[in-house]
């Protein structure tokens, strides 16, 4: 018994980590309508900053945000503006850019191999003070550095979902969203908005990494491992929705757990695709339907 | 295009002279010539280089040492032939060094699906084909008459494992009785795991939880915490890095206490295991072919004068080339001639015990009707604490080759024991 809520609350905690990986995917989809596929990259980049910021100056994954949430703003920032902006100004008129998938497809391959040429094909982890470090329970255990992961995780997800509700700025993101072309019209600067919710949505992505770091290990490819989890989370929450994500996460995290209790661990993945599946033919607007919420 | 072009051209003069020379240069008739096919380009050229340096140096060791005595002193003269990794390229490269260099014996070729096919054509040849380290079950179950294989083949990796469990219990009269397969969800995996069912069912041992998980899960908790339901007495996995380190590391999360766990080398092999796990991996049981602290004598020297040529250690593969090569100089003094029946008759009763070439963890060398040598066996480390504090593997098993000081720690102790003492992260 004590087994089950452990595996429950371990479903939970991991869910949310999920859900924050795809919380900046969500995002940049619900306001560029552009799927980045290079997003597990990113991850995986932040992940190698956080690696390196603690093994090269010791400085705490969390209190590292400091530096890294920065850093990783401005790489999302400029890698919109450099980048996919002259890409998307072609298609200016399409609503959802071919060429701009293409383009973070390649950008994907690019930094995979980049990062597999410049830090190496090891595995590696980080020792902060609190790795392996767990809380009692009676005979529950529960996992702090998810625990800590899963807090900063809700935490943030709140913090942003009132940034976009209360703020100017974020109204402008949800309005750009909404009607990319009523939007400029009521004197919003598309191109900045873009860059802005493309280096949030990165910046979430390296919150992901932060938390991420204490209790996993990092490789160049990294990125793939929860970029395929992220994917079926945003259409499972729905395109675009914050809270969406979160509980779409938290879903997958508790079959995850749950159902390799029951059965073969190797049949998860199969039926987290069917309830994908299942989602998409009954509610292709996600289960949480917010899709009106932006 | 130009450069590649140029660095093509002298690719072909080089190799054209190589060859060359090795066909003109005059062979002294008191020579045994002996053909190496080894993959010296192509993806694993690294393990080609090794074996081949690996041979000359034993070579050299055993015609400074004054040859084949009942030969007069006969040299040991050694032809390479470049597999590319290729079967086909193998089997070309066996029929010529056969029809045109007239070797008394070939060696080789490392990868299974290359030394299947080649020892095809040696056989038709009726030339002995000395086989140190190809793992395919099926290359001496063919009922060849002049294939030789020193090494363990591929299925023995389980029997070794379920052996090492019986004799640690027996060794210390506490014998697990429920044992987890836990293995990851490809071929390796799934194969050794089909080794494991029918010999653990022979050996008497519950199996309380057979999972396979797929390697690259983003989380394996769930397997962790199906284990520690399961209640085992002995975790058997079959794990690459990722996994390994993951699984290792919510062991000690979740406080999953066991009397011991084998691995199948692999992730738990990768120099990164120990440092990704610092110290969760303490007390762990890992299989493999070889390790350089094995306790046989000269394997120090022998491994030393290596790392000085070549500025490595010796490889598990290597180490059975040795071996073969020392197996090899002793089947020619038996047979007194290069000719390749007598060599062949000379080898199939090699008895080999005591020698500069015994680096390996078998009791001896022999090989039975199907040329396989039954002795071969696998080596078990444990991940232990040295006194300096440092980690390191430490060979255990079979007894008789185990580091010298150090008994199995076993069962393991729990792990809220280590965390309080501080044997655990």
């Amino acid at each position: 018994m004590d087994i089950m809520v452990t595996t429950i609350i371990n479903g939970i905690l991991m869910g949310g980590v999920y859900g924050l990986t795809a919380m900046g995917l969500t995002l940049i989809f619900g306001v560029m309508k552009v799927i980045n596929f290079a997003h597990g990259s990113f991850l995986m980049a932040a992940m190698f900053l956080t690696y390196y910021l603690f093994q090269l100056t010791g400085i705490d994954p969390y209190l590292g945000l400091v530096i890294t949430l920065p850093l990783l703003f401005a790489f999302g920032y400029y890698t919109q503006k450099v980048l996919i902006r002259p890409v998307f100004k072609i298609e200016r008129d399409v609503r959802e850019p071919i060429s701009v998938l293409m383009l973070t497809a390649g950008l994907w391959i690019f930094m995979d191999a980049f990062a597999l040429a410049l830090f190496g094909a090891f595995y590696k982890t980080i020792r902060t003070p609190y790795k392996g470090a767990v809380l009692h329970l009676g005979d529950v255990i529960i996992s702090l550095p998810r625990l800590y992961a899963f807090l900063t995780t809700v935490i943030l997800a709140i913090l942003f979902y009132v940034f976009l509700k209360k703020t100017r700025l974020g109204r402008a993101i949800r309005a750009t969203g909404q009607d990319r072309d009523a939007a400029r019209l009521m004197g919003i600067n598309i191109d900045r908005i873009y860059n802005v919710a493309f280096g949030i949505g990165i910046a979430i992505v390296g919150v992901a990494g932060a938390v991420l770091m204490p209790f996993y290990y990092v490789h160049p490819v990294v990125g793939v491992v929860f970029d395929i989890r992220a994917f079926i989370i945003v259409v499972l929450g729905g395109l675009g929705s914050i809270p969406g994500a979160l509980l779409g996460g938290v879903i997958i995290g508790l079959v995850e757990s749950l159902v390799a209790q029951f059965i073969t661990a190797t049949w998860t993945e199969g039926i987290i695709y069917a309830i994908f599946i299942s989602v998409l033919f009954l509610r292709p607007e996600g289960l949480f339907g917010f899709k009106a919420e932006w | 295009m130009k450069r590649t072009m140029i660095s093509f051209v002298l690719i072909i003069a080089v190799g054209l002279s190589l060859g060359v020379l090795g066909i003109s240069k005059p062979v002294l008739a008191a020579d045994v010539v002996i053909g190496n096919i080894l993959p010296l380009s192509g993806p694993v050229a690294p393990i080609g280089k090794v074996g081949r340096e690996i041979r000359e140096m034993a070579v050299e060791e055993i015609n400074a040492a004054g040859g084949i005595k009942s030969m007069g002193g006969a040299k040991l003269k050694m032809i390479y032939a470049d597999s590319r990794g290729d079967p086909k390229v193998a089997m070309t490269e066996a029929e010529r060094l056969i029809t045109k260099d007239k070797v008394a014996c070939i060696t080789g070729a490392y990868q299974s699906a290359v030394t299947y096919p080649s020892t095809e054509v040696a056989e038709r040849y009726k030339v002995p084909y000395l086989v140190p380290v190809s793992v395919r079950d099926a290359i001496t179950e063919r009922g060849f008459k002049y294939t030789f294989r020193v090494a363990a083949k591929a299925s023995w990796y389980a029997r070794d494992q379920i052996n090492f469990i019986k004799a640690l219990g027996e060794r210390t009269g506490l014998l697990p009785k429920k044992l987890a397969f836990v293995y990851e969800n490809t071929d390796w995996g799934t194969s050794t795991a089909e080794g494991w069912r029918p010999l653990a069912k022979e050996a008497g041992f519950d199996v309380v939880l057979d999972e396979p998980y797929p390697a690259n899960a983003p989380d394996l908790t769930p397997v962790v915490l199906k284990i520690k339901r399961a209640k085992p007495d002995f975790i058997l996995f079959v794990s690459y890095i990722a996994d390994a380190t993951l699984l290792m590391n919510t062991i000690a999360e979740h406080e999953v206490d066991v009397m011991g766990m084998i691995s199948s080398g692999g992730g738990h092999s990768d120099p990164k295991f120990i440092p990704n796990t610092g110290k969760n991996s303490l007390y762990h049981f890992d299989a493999c072919e070889w390790e350089a602290d094995l306790n046989r004598p000269g394997l120090k020297e022998t491994n030393a004068k290596f790392k000085e040529r070549y500025g490595y250690n010796i490889s598990p593969e290597a180490a059975n080339v040795y071996a073969s090569m020392y197996v090899l100089k002793d089947a020619l003094e038996r047979a007194g001639s290069a000719d390749s029946e007598k060599l062949r008759d000379a080898l199939a009763k090699t008895d080999y015990a005591k020698g500069p070439g015994m680096i390996v963890p078998y009791e001896k060398i022999s090989f039975d009707k199907s040329g396989q040598n039954p002795q071969a066996q696998l080596v078990v480390v444990q991940i232990r604490q040295m006194p300096d504090g440092s980690i390191e593997r430490c060979t255990i098993y079979p007894w008789a080759v185990g580091r010298a000081g150090y008994e199995p720690i076993y069962p393991i102790p729990s792990w809220k024991w280590r965390k309080a003492v501080g044997r655990a992260e």
